[in-house]
């Protein structure tokens, strides 16, 4: 009778119980929306910036991160893939020749960081097959020295198709070099760093541009899903032994901190976000219980003089809160799955949102379409806390029911 | 009425001490409330013993202290000095808790005015005093329904106080306070709200029980009408006890 008697009782003012009811659905349905929406937002941009430094793991000489200087060079590529390949937790261990030099035509030359791929391997971490607009990709060519470019390079040196273009580069023993290539594809990301810079060649014709057969710049490794890089990380340089002295094994949260620390600060402005929405709701929950415990001193004061404990008396007031909360919450997370399921359906465009030429850490922000992701502990975390903020705000009020002593409450309004 | 007026300063009610019956024993009551820097006595030495199964009114005009001297024999307010027994306890001992457990265990409490709980209808607030200590739903009927049925109330038993006359209220109320049988019922004012044929019925109610029942009463109250009903009537003045009498029969 005492839930029968608290559900009635908080409908005793039915408007100020909707009104109460409604901030805290409104607040919950928000906070479980906006989570969706950061952690699908946060994932994308972590997946972009992991396809953007090579992989979850990087390993290449050491010191070449920080230089990105053509000397150091991983010696036996080869070997180093296959250790790595053989790591637990490795899907793959993609081999990479990667040269920064400058592309000439007759019309110009621009810097140019040419990228020696692997088809056969390369897909399992990015398929720039998709990306090519123009031409063919490079399995598709019989060429052995082609060569895909961005669209913007292709457009500042005048180039089409077929075109013949020289790359000047440094050789890892220092000499400087020329190597002919021919433009059979053009790719056109959308990311403005990489059609301004980037070209995709062949692993074998890279490492022939810059007379380094058998030599890489980088292994980059896709890991089994669900592990930590740091982990992986620890299994590769162990796996290297003595052979990794002179290589340097990168996480790629090591690799893009600008990203990490990017994902940092943006959850915890939005935890901030949601402390302030929380603390407002919980001030008005507390406000309105205290204003509702004034209103009933004599009737708090009746149950008590008829026998009810004054934690009893406080009970009451706690049950009501905790179906206020319970409805407000199934209110609350409906809303929160109904906004997931629209946002992951229609996505939001960050472009929308005047979000222009915004890249960190290899991410296109314009090219980001916002949807939604539920991460059930992180919701479960939530769903607690609001909770326990919510039956929180009603503990002083609770408290005060409970002090009250019979004879005064009961001549109250006298 | 008849009876005699001691007109002394202490009442030994029926002559019951308490070693031969005596449910109440006030010993030297006093109450004083602090109003700002302003004391007021409430009581001043009050001395009364109550027996079992009396049928006493508390007498007298308003600020005399039938209201606080009910509240302290009910537990709901504590004396500033003096010394309270009721049914064997030392009340003015128990902490906040155990006070609230002597009530419900034996004390049923009529009050003047906002008796019910408000979104309760008239049956459960009839049994909540036998709910609150944990008797089953079907047990808490049988016990309440023949009351409310005994008190005119069969066919209102679903309705909420708001639906129901100020005597209805009064009635559900005394339901309540017989449904745990216990050792005293106070009733402060009981009939101040209702007019002079509802406050007559409810004083039969109150006396018929009375009698079958065998529960103290003791009620305060300034109605001529109702004192002359009481089998024994305390009168106070000033917070002091101004005398008493008792009814022919009594």
């Amino acid at each position: 009778m005492l839930w029968r008697m608290a559900w009635r009782n908080l409908w005793r003012h039915r408007t100020r119980t909707l009104i109460m009811t409604s901030a805290v659905a409104f607040s919950y349905g928000l906070c479980l929306f906006s989570m969706g929406i950061g952690d699908d937002g946060h994932q994308q941009m972590l997946d972009q910036a992991v396809e953007g430094a090579g992989g979850d793991v990087l390993v290449h000489a050491d010191g070449y991160w920080d230089s990105k200087s053509g000397d150091l060079v991983i010696q036996e590529g080869g070997a180093i893939v296959s250790a790595v390949q053989e790591v637990p937790g490795v899907d793959a261990a993609i081999p990479r020749m990667i040269i920064n030099g400058l592309v000439s035509s007759a019309s110009g030359t621009r810097p140019l960081l040419l990228q020696g791929i692997d088809t056969d391997r390369e897909p399992a971490l990015r398929d720039f097959a998709e990306d090519v607009d123009y031409g063919a990709y490079l399995t598709s060519s019989d060429r052995d020295d082609p060569l895909i470019l961005g669209v913007v390079i292709v457009e500042k040196l005048d180039l089409e198709l077929g075109d013949r273009v020289v790359l000047t580069a440094t050789q890892p023993d220092g000499e400087i070099t020329r190597a002919l290539f021919h433009l059979t594809g053009i790719i056109e990301t959308g990311f403005q760093e990489v059609d301004e810079m980037v070209g995709l060649t062949t692993l074998e014709a890279a490492q022939n541009a810059v007379a380094a057969g058998g030599m890489l710049t980088q292994v980059g490794v896709v890991m089994d899903e669900g592990l930590v890089s740091d982990t992986v990380a620890a299994r590769i340089r162990s796996a290297l032994g003595s052979r990794g002295g002179d290589l340097e094994v990168l996480t790629w949260q090591e690799a893009v901190p600008d990203m990490v620390g990017f994902i940092e600060v943006d959850d915890a402005f939005l935890y901030i976000y949601l402390v302030v929405i929380f603390a407002i709701v919980a001030f008005a929950i507390a406000n309105t219980f205290l204003m509702a415990v004034m209103e009933r001193v004599r009737e708090f004061g009746l149950l008590n003089a008829l026998g009810l404990r004054g934690r009893g008396v406080a009970g009451v007031l706690l049950t009501e809160t905790f179906l206020m909360t319970a409805l407000a919450m199934a209110i609350g997370f409906i809303l929160g799955y109904a906004g997931h399921l629209a946002a992951s359906h229609w996505g939001i465009p960050l472009s929308m949102y005047g979000v222009e030429d915004m890249e960190l850490s290899g991410v296109d922000f314009a090219s980001l379409v916002m949807r939604s992701k539920i991460i059930p502990l992180k919701w479960v975390g939530a769903s607690v806390l609001v909770a326990l903020v919510t039956l929180g705000s009603a503990l002083y009020p609770a408290w005060r029911a409970s002090r009250f002593e019979p004879a005064e409450a009961m001549r109250f309004y006298e | 009425m008849d009876g005699q007026e001691t007109g002394t300063g202490r009442i030994e009610g029926t002559s019951a001490t308490w070693n031969n019956g005596a449910l109440i024993r006030l010993r030297q009551i006093t109450r004083t409330y602090k109003e700002g820097a302003l004391e007021v006595l409430a009581l001043r030495g009050v001395d009364l013993d109550i027996a079992e199964g009396e049928f006493t009114a508390l007498a007298g005009p308003s600020g005399s202290g039938k209201t606080t001297l009910l509240n302290i024999i009910g537990v709901l307010d504590k004396p500033t000095a003096g010394r309270v027994e009721v049914a064997g306890t030392d009340i003015t001992r128990l902490d906040k808790g155990e006070a609230a457990d002597f009530r419900l265990d034996q004390v049923g409490f009529i009050f003047q005015a906002y008796n019910l709980v408000p979104v309760l209808t008239a049956l459960e607030n009839a049994e909540f005093t036998l709910l609150l200590r944990g008797v089953p739903t079907a047990q808490r009927r049988a016990t309440v329904t023949p009351l409310l049925e005994r008190v005119g109330l069969a066919d209102m038993m679903d309705r909420k106080p708001h639906e129901l006359s100020g005597g209805q209220q009064q009635r559900v109320a005394v339901v309540r306070a017989l449904a745990t049988s216990p050792a005293l019922i106070l009733a402060d004012e009981p009939t101040a709200n209702l007019d002079s044929e509802t406050s007559g019925g409810l004083l039969d109610l109150m006396l018929e029980l009375n009698q079958e029942l065998k529960t103290t009463f003791l009620f305060s109250t300034h109605d001529p009408a109702v004192i002359e009903r009481a089998r024994r009537v305390v009168r106070l003045l000033d917070g002091r006890v101004d005398g008493s009498s008792r009814s022919a029969g009594s």
